[in-house]
């Protein structure tokens, strides 16, 4: 037998449990933290003795014997300190969390076109989804597990006050934990021993369970932003209002989307590496079709997401305005314009990747030709995005322009520029996707020149629209400019509801011009796709930043406050740094996932002189009817 | 020589999280203590308490993330430069004293028209100022326009005790500079 591996792997456990042994260690008080047991020697040789040494010792024990139980308000994380162990932790949880929360909703939808369709294609795919969660979930429940210890230990003050306010929701969120890990077994291991609809109800059942599981959640943080049914002093007053808060409903929409999005850019990336290795053609077509309908995924939830974003906006202002304001105006309003860069990455990628899939479709060249008019206007829209209202500048140069906003670009910088940018960059991406969905077709219905016409008209007069409000936007007061952002957002929901509706009737029957080569596709695209994978998490990580970093000095925001060493707001740069940090840990755990996943297809294991053995047709001296690995396989 | 797909990889998502991290750099780094509490001593003259009430709005009440001083155009909320001379007028039978009180005590009492009903007390959660620092405030906002005038010891109808306790408001301490202010301030009125 090799040894070799187990050698290593003993070496790996033996470090480990070392660096864990010494890390405890270190968590454990030092002599400096505690009373001093006994005088230190130089004090103790100047003092006069007033008693032997066994009466110390008896002075001692009694003191200790009556020593009261003090509790702890805080205490510290070594190295990096209590804030950031529990930043890191929460994050990688949260991001698994937000990955089996997702890929079941997919799967789930996959697997029911595959069964209205009857195409295995979909039941592969929606298979081979699945078989990433099972990893995923045992990952969230650890990080889940270390965030709560984590809690008691390092700031036990705050999560007794979290327990008291909400102890009865912790039973049911137990008991989900136990209903979600029951469907999502019978739903990974039952797939294709039950009739489909069973399965699919299933399916359902943990799509239900995780939904649930999330909300009770979501009670606890939100109400830690937006306080509600306590008194001034934090008492409980009613636990539905704690739980229902003001931000409570718009981050169950906002997280149950941004999850769908987030869950099929890695579904999508996973795809991307499989069709970087495979070998075949045949391999390559099924990784790119599960790419594109991963990216398809997350795009599609991406869109909408930015009308959550706006609802939870509107939320957190209608709550407490200073807390509004501090998010878009004051210690926060840098990341925003961190946050259009990776948003305005997002859309680019995206929409390359929608323009390089235009080559596996023959007869795709008549749309090519508009792709340099939809990049321009998305590059357009970028730049207005991320213009600062504030432009960071010397003192001669600020003395220059008649203070930090740009005489010219300082009216980008505000946000009636910013949400007619962000509409025009969707409505644009949105286009994207129409023409992509159009190649290789042509629509045969009488009506076809009117349905297009009609298509046409809505859009433009949309942009029109979009773009006339953003400009009204700077001549009106305050509290009517604030408003024009809800005309904007259901203009351009409804000018994609309605384009949509028009194009399903009107490629109904369409004539085919060529078909979809899936595999033929330049391998760039899918780098392309593990770029959007990992621009999502990091947007991810900075969103989850600033949604906690909100509240600055408080724990529950205006009732408990912070009072310990990291109560102060870090730099933009440091949260960046950690949010990196987390992005490339959940990575590395991603490619284990991947890794783990990928070994269900492998080959059974052989040892090599059976290899040799089946090689030159000699039996195996153990099995001398079948080799070890034939037995492995029939078993 | 080939580089092996999982190395292209690692080094995608190494440079994509390293050029986020550098945009972080980027942009202004400012770290945000928790605000302290002030300490006032009893003797500070009227100029100094505005000292400190800019210090204050510019800190622990962050009012200046909102109000601005000198700008004109599109604002969010009113802008605060001369406030001193409209707060005398802007509410009838308030002075600047009673009128700034009600505005930072109870802020939704009057508002400015043209502008969202948007101000949270200052004397509560999460800003707590104290009464001391609220004068301070006042003090400040004074001299925005005009002369500060109040000290430590200035009586208004939030400070007095009456306006927590639901007893008859005292009449408020006549500012220096200012006009004598109503026994009770008028409901309804009021600014932010």
């Amino acid at each position: 037998m090799n040894r070799k591996p187990l050698v290593f792997l003993v070496l790996v456990a033996a470090l480990m449990t070392f660096a864990g042994t010494v890390g405890l260690a270190s968590l454990a008080p030092g002599p400096e933290a505690g009373e001093p047991s006994q005088a230190p020697a130089a004090t103790a040789a100047q003092a006069p003795p007033a008693a032997g040494p066994a009466d110390q010792a008896a002075a001692a024990a009694s003191q200790d014997a009556d020593k009261p139980y003090q509790e702890a308000e805080y205490r510290a994380f070594p190295v990096v300190g209590s804030r950031v162990a529990i930043w890191v932790v929460a994050q990688l949880h949260l991001l698994f969390a937000a990955f089996v929360l997702a890929v079941p909703i997919f799967a789930f939808i996959v697997e029911a076109i595959g069964y209205k369709t009857g195409d295995p294609r979909y039941d592969r795919l929606a298979h081979e989804f699945t078989k990433l969660l099972s990893v995923s979930f045992s990952l969230t429940a650890t990080f889940g597990a270390a965030l709560t210890f984590m809690l008691i230990i390092l700031y036990p003050k705050l999560t007794n006050y979290l327990m008291s306010v909400f102890s009865p929701t912790f039973l049911p969120y137990v008991l989900l934990f136990f209903a979600e890990a029951f469907f999502l077994y019978t739903y990974y291991y039952g797939w294709g021993k039950f009739h489909p609809l069973v399965h699919l109800g299933l399916g359902l059942g943990l799509n239900v369970v995780g939904t649930g599981i999330m909300m009770i959640a979501n009670s606890w943080l939100t109400f830690m932003m937006s306080p509600r049914g306590v008194s001034s002093k934090g008492a409980l007053l009613s636990l539905t209002d704690a739980i229902y808060n003001y931000t409570w409903m718009p981050i169950n929409v906002h997280r149950a989307i941004a999850n769908v999005a987030f869950g099929g850019s890695i579904a999508a990336a996973y795809a991307a590496v499989k069709f970087l290795q495979a070998e075949s053609d045949e391999e390559r077509a099924h990784y790119d079709w599960m790419g594109y309908i991963g990216n398809f995924v997350a795009i599609s939830a991406f869109l909408p997401l930015p009308f959550a974003g706006y609802w939870l906006a509107k939320e957190i202002y209608a709550y407490s305005q200073t807390l509004g304001l501090t998010m878009m105006g004051g210690a926060f309003s840098w990341l925003f314009i961190i946050q259009a860069i990776l948003i305005g990455n997002l859309f680019l990628a995206a929409n390359y990747y929608l323009w390089l899939g235009m080559g596996r479709v023959e007869g795709a060249q008549p749309f090519q030709k508009f792709i340099k008019y939809l990049l321009m206007a998305i590059v357009l829209c970028f730049m207005v995005w991320a213009t600062p209202r504030s432009i960071i500048a010397t003192v001669s140069e600020i003395r220059a322009m008649g203070g930090s906003a740009h005489p010219i670009l300082g009216f980008l910088g505000v946000m009636s520029a910013k949400n007619t940018a962000v509409n025009i960059l969707i409505l644009t991406t949105f286009m994207s996707f129409l023409l992509y969905r159009r190649t290789g077709k042509i629509a045969t219905v009488a009506w076809a020149n009117r349905g297009n016409a009609a298509q046409l008209a809505i859009f433009a007069t949309v942009a029109i629209f979009v773009i006339f409000l953003g400009v009204y936007g700077y001549f009106v007061e305050a509290t009517v400019r604030i408003k024009l952002s809800v005309p904007q957002v259901l203009s351009v929901l409804l000018a994609m509801i309605s384009i949509t509706a028009i194009d399903v009737f009107l490629f109904r029957g369409a004539k085919k011009t060529g078909e979809v080569r899936w595999g033929r596709i330049p391998a760039i695209s899918q780098y392309v796709l593990i770029f959007i994978a990992v621009t999502f998490t990091w947007l991810m990580g900075l969103m989850g930043y600033v949604r906690s970093g909100l509240r600055q000095h408080w724990h529950v925001y205006g009732i408990v406050r912070d009072q310990s060493v990291d109560a102060f707001t870090p730099t933009l740069g440091f949260a960046t740094k950690v949010v990196s940090a987390t992005v490339l840990a959940f990575f590395l755990l991603i490619g284990v996932v991947f890794w783990i996943a990928s070994l269900h297809d492998r080959p059974d294991f052989e040892p090599a002189g059976a290899r040799r053995r089946r090689g030159s047709g000699e039996r195996s001296p153990e099995f001398p009817a079948e080799t070890a690995g034939e037995a492995g396989r029939t078993s | 020589m080939r580089v092996p797909i999982m190395f292209r990889i690692g080094a995608l998502v190494l440079a994509t999280t390293g050029f986020y991290t550098y945009v972080g750099q980027m942009v202004p780094q400012k770290e945000v203590q928790p605000p302290k509490a002030t300490l006032l001593s009893g003797d500070l003259t009227s100029a100094e308490m505005a000292k400190v009430g800019r210090e204050i709005m510019d800190t622990k009440g962050l009012c200046l993330t909102c109000h601005t001083i000198g700008k004109t155009g599109a604002l969010r909320f009113p802008d605060l430069a001369g406030v001193a001379i409209r707060a005398k007028t802007r509410v009838a039978g308030l002075n600047d004293v009673e009128y700034f009180a009600q505005s930072l005590y109870e802020p939704t009492a009057f508002v400015v028209p043209g502008f969202p009903p948007a101000m949270p007390p200052m004397n509560k959660p999460p800003f707590s100022l104290t009464d001391q620092e609220i004068l301070c405030v006042i003090a400040y906002l004074q001299s925005l326009g005009g002369t500060s005038t109040v000290t430590l010891q200035t009586k208004h109808h939030y400070n007095s005790g009456a306006a927590a306790s639901g007893a008859p408001a005292p009449a408020a301490a006549p500012a220096p500079g200012g006009t004598p202010p109503p026994a009770t301030p008028p409901k309804g009125s009021g600014e932010q």
